[in-house]
């Protein structure tokens, strides 16, 4: 019964949306408690769907756009469990835009915009087609454009709003392309489609992806990572998000955690299959996520903005997802489980951790590490909560993020073990470093002295509702739901007409699989690594013997080596920031002089490459010459022919019948020139 | 004969009565404007619902052969009283006082006489349709006695009487050849006997027709009066008379000249890209909306002329697997591609007519300046918000942004035009629709980014209720196509051979 309302889930913000832009201002807090009504109402909807497909169904509604195009909503476990978390996530964070955006002038415009934000977001994700898809993708990025520069009248963030939608720009345009890729290669097919079916559908692209050519299947799976490249953040396209900093912080715990960023990652696991089959495909989704998991964690390091730190650190721990799906190339479907459960635990402690720090900010009224200092005393409540955040996102064990990013470090390991180590030693790293960036943060803002002097009270509890809720989920959602989640998300693909062996084979991976590790071989393979994994996973010690026998399994040092990472990172930030137990000072490790620390400060010289080299020099150059063009060619021409016009005026005025008979010529002119065109052409023979 | 054999043509009895009735009733009552308006808008809507009731009616000849009903001139009817009604909704707020009684009458006339037109199968009727309209018109086109009114009526008439003169001497060539003035046997004469008169008869019918269509060259007129005329005058001009002239070309150049078929291919391949080119640079370096809005309408008439290339380049090919509607054959996806585009167009140009109509008449008691200057929208977002989200819609759907109307219609004409071989034009269109958007998003800018040039204005009840009309049909339209694409296809069959 829930499923007949599904479309709803998306209406109801839509509606929303509509409501707070024309009649927000009339309402009080600018009609916010009509947002968080949709997004709740979006909560229930998927509640009670979920409560109705579990375990085994999923809901396919379609309807006739036109042409080969159609409308449709698609309800599979990956899908589900995504709307479950964005409309969960989402409703706690414009409650508490409620408490923080109150008495600003613009909070109408800000909740119609956060309402379209959400709805796109759904819409993208329930899309049963990749245009669909593609539409709600791009709604996404508009809305993204219009909250980033929220305060359109700051210049830095009406600058870093423009650059967050050129740079996802530029993934969309290799996105679209991936999308035309398909749609060619598929309509070339001449497939038989049942009434009903259309070419962009997701379960017919799956059906029929085997019949592609493989290296177009590779660069199809290029083109859409090129667009989850944009969309997540992702090196080398990540420079928008730091930057995204600039809108209102209920904004970017949005971009962060259950919005916008999210949606490249969706993008890759919903297209799973098809990177699957694509030789190099997934290599190139682990190459790029390893890499932007370890260059965006030493970024965090050094930031002393508090929201540029946890920006930084979703980079990072998007990269870790990436990654996650790229070790599909190892353990099969599996990895589509292990990467979006790390992406829901992430959303849950990066809200949590997001909207702490703007509970912060809100009260000391600044964004710099260095003016905190001693906040614990005055905000117990924030504190607390921000540790949970914190220890989650470090990977304490038995938290959230213990078991969701643990999971990750060891497929990683076993596609190490069967194709390449670098991308595991790669996160290894990255993990030391979330736990140190994570506790100089915690322990910078809330232990030792006052550094300034800043306002001292507590948020009211609109905000610290969503927050202790948060921190629950935080803690407990990994502990309760791990194994469920995995064989729920597992058997996603098992609801389409999908072989996976005949998809490896193409992908190149059973190839690995008989040289390598005989377990790897599709699905079988994936299944018997998952059974492998959920022993691991659960930290128990059977786990050697079961990864020995089932799959090609892990060491038992790899196994618990995740604990010393998280415990070994949060050690040592504490050594450098805690008061308590300080040994270190940064200033005896590294100096100003220091050429790593230069480099990390500096953000790898990226704005001096980008905006410094490349922007500058080749850009502006180009612009400079076009420039020229446009005032000497264009100017030019348009001067003359408003001069034109003007002496044309002029004498118009004069003789009021000149003009008709102008007009009146150029009429028997065009008779004639259309006579000689036709005559000429039927001499020539044209016609 | 039964009264009941004519009920097809029941719409346009019912309009030409009302028409009379209120002339009459405007010389006996004072001040009767209002009631005008009201009773013109029931007449319409009532002959909206006759012609609805025979939508995809089997041809069916009346007097003498002369006129045709049939699913084309149906699905034409219902565009020009769609446009009618809503020019009539938008003018009970402007014209209410006295003359309004002579306002509506004309305009009634003008709905008959291009109904008059999709229907004709005979020449000369097709001739006196054309003529009540275009006459009509003219003094519409005067009717607010401004010193730019008058200019542009004047233009409008004498570049008018040209083009008939144009016309009527291709009728007579055509009649001198077949004997005949009935369309079918013009097309029997002119395949048996063909000569050079026959060319010149063609192009000088072209010339009649591009002038309403506003093909460039033949387009000089319609900047002018369309900037000139009163601005709810203009919606009906672009809107609807226009399209006057494409159901003519489509009957006379389709069906009675089809045995010149290379030829008028070469000529509209012509004048298509040259209209959609000139159309679009020329809108570019426009201040006046109301001129930016003429010349885009000039740029679609291009697009809309693509039909014709299309149809003589695949006149009676086979049909091909198109678009996941079964086979199909490409000339009549043309057609119905350049109909989809003609409804869609004529919905949201009147719509953005009457939105400059809206905002001319507010700004115009302010200042001595052009009220349809570009600086007089800035900031309408916050002066008039449901008027300026309106013609933010219809600015994106003209675009052809989908899911509007606009988006609908260039999407099959373009497409048809692929399956038809001519990528050439459906590339240059492409690209022209791309430049559109410079100055429809010039536009839309000065709506929402600029400051508000003066204060919020009233907006009146009639301009309102027109514009969310007209934005729901163009919405309801390109979100619904499927409906739509069948019922122009079954009226494109009317025009080919089965």
């Amino acid at each position: 019964m829930y499923a007949d309302y599904a479309y709803l889930i998306v209406a109801l913000p839509v509606l929303a949306f509509l409501l707070c832009l024309f009649v927000g201002w009339h309402l009080p807090r600018g009609g916010g408690f009509l947002t968080v009504l949709a997004t709740f109402a979006g909560l229930i909807l998927s509640l009670g769907i979920f409560s109705e497909i579990y375990p085994d169904k999923i809901i396919h509604q379609s309807m006739p756009w036109f042409a080969n195009f159609n409308v449709g909503i698609l309800i599979d476990p990956l899908a589900l469990v995504m709307l479950l978390m964005v409309t969960f996530v989402v409703t706690l964070i414009h409650i508490y835009a409620n408490g923080y955006m109150n008495g600003d002038p613009g909070a109408a415009r800000y909740f119609a915009e956060a309402a379209l934000f959400t709805a796109s977001m759904l819409g993208l994700i329930f899309a049963d087609n990749l245009l669909q898809l593609f539409i709600f993708w791009e709604l996404v990025g508009l809305c993204s454009y219009l909250l980033i520069g929220f305060w359109y009248r700051k210049p830095s963030a009406a600058a870093a709003a423009k650059k967050a939608f050129l740079t996802t720009r530029v993934g969309d345009v290799l996105f679209l392309a991936g999308i035309i890729l398909l749609y060619n290669n598929l309509a070339n097919l001449n497939l038989a489609l049942k009434p009903g079916e259309y070419l962009l559908q997701f379960p017919v692209i799956y059906a029929n992806l085997a019949q592609i050519a493989p290296d177009q299947l590779t660069l199809i799976a290029l083109g859409l990572l090129g667009g989850a490249v944009g969309k997540s953040g992702q090196f080398p396209l990540h420079v928008w998000l730091p930057d995204a900093m600039e809108g209102p912080t209920t904004v970017s715990a949005m971009i962060h955690a259950a919005t916008m960023v999210t949606a490249g990652v969706y993008l890759v696991a919903r297209m799973f299959p098809l990177f699957y089959a694509a030789p190099y495909g997934l290599t190139a989704v682990i190459a790029v996520g390893a890499f932007t998991a370890l260059f965006a964690a030493t970024m965090g390091l050094t930031s002393f903005d508090i929201k540029r730190v946890l920006a930084f650190s979703t980079v990072s721990q998007l990269g870790f997802m990436m990654a996650g799906l790229g070790s599909g190339a190892a353990v099969g479907t599996l990895a589509v489980g292990v990467a979006i459960f790390h992406l829901i635990g992430h959303s849950f402690f990066k809200a949590l951790l997001f909207l702490g720090a703007g509970s912060i900010i809100h009260a000391v009224n600044t964004n710099d590490l260095r003016e905190m200092g001693g906040v614990g005393k005055y905000m117990k409540w924030t504190m607390y909560t921000m540790l949970i955040g914190s220890l989650s996102l470090a990977g304490f064990p038995y938290f959230t993020g213990f078991f969701s990013k643990d999971e990750v470090i060891l497929i990683a390991y076993e596609y190490g073990a069967l194709i390449n180590m670098l991308p595991y030693i790669f996160l290894v790293l990255a993990a030391v470093l979330t736990a140190i960036y994570t506790f100089r943060m915690w322990f910078s803002v809330f232990t030792g002295k006052e550094r300034s002097n800043y306002a001292k009270h507590e948020s009211p509890w609109i905000m610290l509702g969503p927050l202790v809720i948060l921190a629950v989920f935080a803690f407990g959602f990994g502990l309760a739901a791990q194994d469920d989640f995995y064989k729920y998300l597992d058997s996603n693909f098992e609801h389409y007409d999908l072989d996976f062996v005949e998809l490896g084979v193409i992908g190149g991976h059973a190839l690995e699989g008989e040289h390598g590790a005989p377990a790897v071989e599709g699905e079988q393979g994936a299944a018997a690594a998952e059974a492998g994994h959920g022993a691991a996973a659960e930290g128990e010690a059977s786990e050697g013997e079961a990864g020995g026998e089932e799959g090609p399994g892990e060491p038992w040092y790899i196994q618990i080596l995740p604990i010393f990472i998280a415990l070994g990172g949060i050690l040592i930030a504490g050594l450098f920031y805690w008061d308590r137990v300080k040994k270190f000072d940064p200033s005896q490790v590294t100096g100003d002089k220091d050429p790593i620390r230069k480099l990390l400060l500096k953000g790898y010289y990226q704005h001096e490459i980008m905006t410094g080299w490349f922007a500058e020099t080749v850009v502006y150059g180009t612009a400079l010459i076009c420039n020229t063009i446009d005032i000497k060619l264009v100017d030019g021409w348009l001067n003359w022919l408003s001069a034109l016009v003007l002496g044309f005026a002029q004498h118009v005025r004069k003789v009021q019948t000149g003009i008709v008979q102008n007009y009146v010529t150029a009429l028997v002119l065009g008779v004639v020139v259309l006579v000689v065109v036709i005559t000429l052409a039927k001499e020539v023979g044209l016609v | 004969m039964e009264f009941s054999h004519y009920a097809p043509l029941w719409g346009e009895a019912l309009l030409t009565i009302l028409a009379v009735l209120v002339v009459l009733l405007g010389s006996l009552m004072k001040n009767s404007g209002k009631l005008m308006g009201y009773l013109s808008a029931a007449g319409l809507v009532a002959a909206l619902a006759l012609v609805a009731s025979n939508l995809t009616i089997k041809p069916t000849l009346f007097f003498f052969d002369t006129i045709s009903v049939d699913a084309l001139s149906q699905f034409f009817k219902v565009v020009f009283l769609v446009v009618s009604l809503l020019v009539v909704i938008a003018s009970m707020s402007k014209y209410t006082g006295k003359g309004a009684d002579e306002y509506f009458a004309l305009l009634l006339f003008a709905t008959v006489g291009m109904m008059v037109v999709s229907s004709s199968v005979d020449i000369i009727t097709l001739f006196v349709g054309f003529e009540l309209a275009s006459l009509s018109t003219y003094a519409l086109a005067a009717f607010d006695r401004s010193k730019k009114n008058l200019e542009a009526a004047m233009k409008y008439f004498i570049f008018g009487s040209v083009a008939s003169a144009f016309m009527l001497f291709g009728f007579s060539l055509l009649y001198g050849m077949a004997g005949s003035t009935h369309l079918v046997d013009i097309a029997a004469a002119s395949l048996a006997n063909f000569g050079p008169a026959t060319l010149v008869a063609l192009l000088f019918v072209i010339v009649g027709f591009g002038f309403k269509m506003a093909l460039v060259p033949f387009h000089m007129w319609a900047p002018d009066t369309y900037e000139g005329a009163p601005p709810l005058v203009s919606a009906l001009l672009a809107a609807g008379s226009k399209k006057m002239g494409f159901v003519a070309a489509f009957r006379v150049i389709l069906i009675a000249l089809v045995a010149l078929r290379m030829e008028w291919y070469m000529a509209f391949a012509i004048l298509a890209a040259v209209t959609m080119t000139l159309g679009n640079l020329a809108a570019c370096w426009q201040n006046n909306v109301r001129r930016i809005l003429a010349y885009s309408s000039i740029a679609q008439a291009g697009y809309i002329a693509i039909a014709f290339v299309v149809v003589g380049a695949a006149y009676g090919a086979a049909p091909v697997n198109v678009l996941n509607m079964g086979p199909i054959r490409a000339d009549q996806l043309g057609i119905a591609g350049a109909l989809l585009l003609i409804l869609g167009h004529a919905l949201m140009k009147t719509g953005a007519f009457i939105g400059t109509a809206l905002v001319a008449s507010n700004v115009s008691k302010e200042s001595e300046t052009d009220p349809d200057d570009i600086s007089n929208y800035a900031g309408l977002a916050k002066r008039a918000p449901i008027t300026a989200f309106c013609m933010l819609i219809f600015m994106f759907a003209l675009a052809g942004i989908p899911p509007t109307a606009g988006y609908i219609g260039k999407f099959v004409l373009f497409s048809s035009a692929i399956y038809s071989g001519l990528v050439w034009l459906a590339v240059l269109a492409i690209l022209n629709s791309a430049l559109s958007l410079v100055y429809y998003l010039r536009i839309i800018s000065y709506m929402y980014l600029k400051e508000a040039a003066g204060p919020k204005i009233k907006e009146q009840k009639g301009y309102v209720v027109a514009l969310i009309l007209t934005l729901l049909a163009v919405v309801w339209i390109g979100v619904f196509p499927e409906a739509f694409i069948n019922w122009a296809m079954q009226a494109a069959a009317v025009l080919l051979p089965q």
